[in-house]
């Protein structure tokens, strides 16, 4: 544990010397929530649009913002580049459990996520997007985010781990991305095409957007927040089984 | 500096690697048996994909073995991988350092890793960067070294845990001569502290300088093993004839011609 903290600080110290990287990550997502609730809040007012509970369209598209912003972890890349450049051979020949290489990188990515989702929040709420179920949902709206992040920080080390490729890497995160898109992220699942619908309720993603659009949108809806949390848990298991074999046999 | 305290530092018994690709089986390693003695400098040369750094990388616990056996400083590196971890120091091929932390950090990190206290962690970064001459540098951000000191902050990486065996692959390729003689001083001062230090080099002259001992594998295969003199000295009573250097004793052993081999092992003017 105590080999994962210091990889974890590492990477951390890594990330704030890149300070315009963290930047694209919480611009990139700002500037579509800017844009599509520009474009849209004509056709879903708030007042007559009985899925926004009374709140602005902005407040429904927080959510992707959200999961946006914590996509965009830079972890994989920052592993493929130690990967190619041979400083993850001298990790790996240090005797400290292999997977707290891989670990350390996501306590990092957790405590990245934590901050730039819970800044992303705080500069939407002056623009009329409010938390409606309180503190405490606010609370679990950026350990949600966080969570994502770093479920999906791993999956992309899993690429970098089996292809040892920047350029595979990067290709890789293309056939995720998608996933982010295939949700109800415009309008509520029931009001999307046959196709759409299906897509979005097999995507485990839309579950996790829909629990964050209940944070946002409705007081504690429990049955709705345990899906996302009920999401990022199995994934997140998943991923760090997955994580811990291939580096245990990297070779 | 040759101690021959008894136990090899190093043993290395019929040790096989076999890469299953596409293509079929590659067999990059065939069979290698070796025993380096404690306190040793022993050199490890070949021609480029004869072998040296996947001998290297098994021997570090860095690739599986497919068969055979390897233990450094007593410690089996298959039955207790993290036992030999703790006795070795590793420096491979061009310097694998984090480029986005200072040379201070880097020793300090490496320091934790290996179970040092915050203190003692700092400490020895401290030690580390007076040895390798990098005081002045220790608060600059790694991607910003020349080509030698870099290759002096991985030395320096390698010795944080005091290790018995220190493993060198290519330590001063691509380093101009200067730096090649401040690596080749500080090889000898770690060596003259008893550590044991195995090294590969395509660079005939640094093997005939620094190596008590060396072995020259070729094609997955020991082809020669001695004493660079006594290595010299066989094959000029071979031959019957007069001046003998490494380069003829390599070219030999590896059946290449002079014009086959340029390319691959080169001499350096120190």
């Amino acid at each position: 544990m105590s080999a994962t903290l210091a990889l974890g600080r590492r990477s951390l110290r890594e990330a704030l010397r890149q300070p315009d990287a963290l930047f694209m990550t919480m611009f990139i997502p700002i500037f579509f929530l800017v844009v599509n609730t520009g474009q849209a809040a004509e056709i879903f007012p708030s007042d007559t649009t009985g899925f926004l509970e009374g709140q602005g369209y902005g407040a429904f598209q927080l959510p992707i913002t959200l999961l946006l912003a914590a996509s965009f972890g830079m972890a994989a890349l920052f592993l493929v580049e130690e990967i190619e450049g041979g400083y993850f051979d001298k990790l790996r020949a240090i005797p400290v459990p292999r997977y707290s290489i891989v670990l350390g990188r996501l306590v990092a990515e957790a405590a990245k996520g934590v901050v730039i989702s819970a800044v992303i929040v705080l500069i939407a709420l002056p623009f009329g997007i409010d938390i409606a179920s309180g503190p405490l949902g606010f609370l679990l709206l950026v350990a949600l985010s966080a969570l994502w992040g770093v479920v999906y920080a791993g999956f992309m080390q899993l690429i970098a781990l089996k292809t040892r490729s920047a350029a595979a890497t990067n290709s890789g995160g293309l056939i995720f991305f998608p996933l982010l898109f295939l949700t109800p992220n415009f309008v509520p699942r029931d009001l999307l095409t046959e196709p759409m619908e299906i897509a979005a309720t097999i995507n485990p993603v839309t579950y996790l957007m829909e629990s964050m659009r209940s944070l946002i949108l409705d007081d504690l809806a429990w049955s709705e927040i345990w899906q996302g949390f009920a999401v990022v848990a199995v994934l997140g298991v998943m991923m760090l089984v997955l994580s811990v074999r291939m580096i245990q046999s990297y070779d | 500096m040759n101690q021959d305290l008894g136990a090899p530092a190093v043993l290395a018994e019929a040790l096989v690697k076999h890469y299953d690709g596409r293509e079929g089986t590659v067999e990059a390693v065939r069979g290698v048996d070796l025993q380096i003695r404690t306190g040793e400098i022993f050199g490890f040369l070949g021609p480029n994909g004869a072998g040296k750094s996947t001998t290297v990388r098994m021997l570090t616990t860095l690739l599986t073995i497919t068969s055979g056996r390897a233990e450094v400083a007593g410690v089996d590196v298959i039955d207790d991988p993290d036992g030999a971890r703790r006795r070795i120091g590793v420096a491979l091929q061009e310097a694998g350092l984090d480029p986005r932390q200072t040379g201070r950090e880097l020793l300090n990190l490496h320091g934790r890793l290996f179970g040092l206290g915050a203190t003692e962690a700092k400490e020895r970064a401290e030690e580390l960067l007076a040895l390798v001459e990098l005081e002045d540098a220790a608060d600059r951000v790694i991607k910003g070294y020349s080509g030698g000191m870099q290759r002096r902050l991985d030395l320096a990486a390698a010795l944080v845990h005091e290790p018995e065996v220190l493993f060198l692959d290519e330590p001063t390729t691509g380093l101009d001569p200067a730096s090649r003689l401040t690596i080749w001083g500080e090889l000898r001062r770690i060596n003259g502290n008893g550590t044991t230090i195995f090294l590969t080099t395509q660079y005939l002259e640094e093997a005939d300088q620094l190596c008590d001992r060396l072995a020259i594998i070729d094609d997955g295969l020991i082809v020669r093993q001695g004493t660079p003199s006594q290595l010299k000295a066989d094959l000029r009573e071979r031959r019957g004839d007069g001046e003998v250097t490494l380069d003829d004793v390599f070219l030999d052993a590896t059946g290449r011609t002079r014009e086959r081999a340029a390319g691959e092992v080169q001499e350096v003017a120190a």
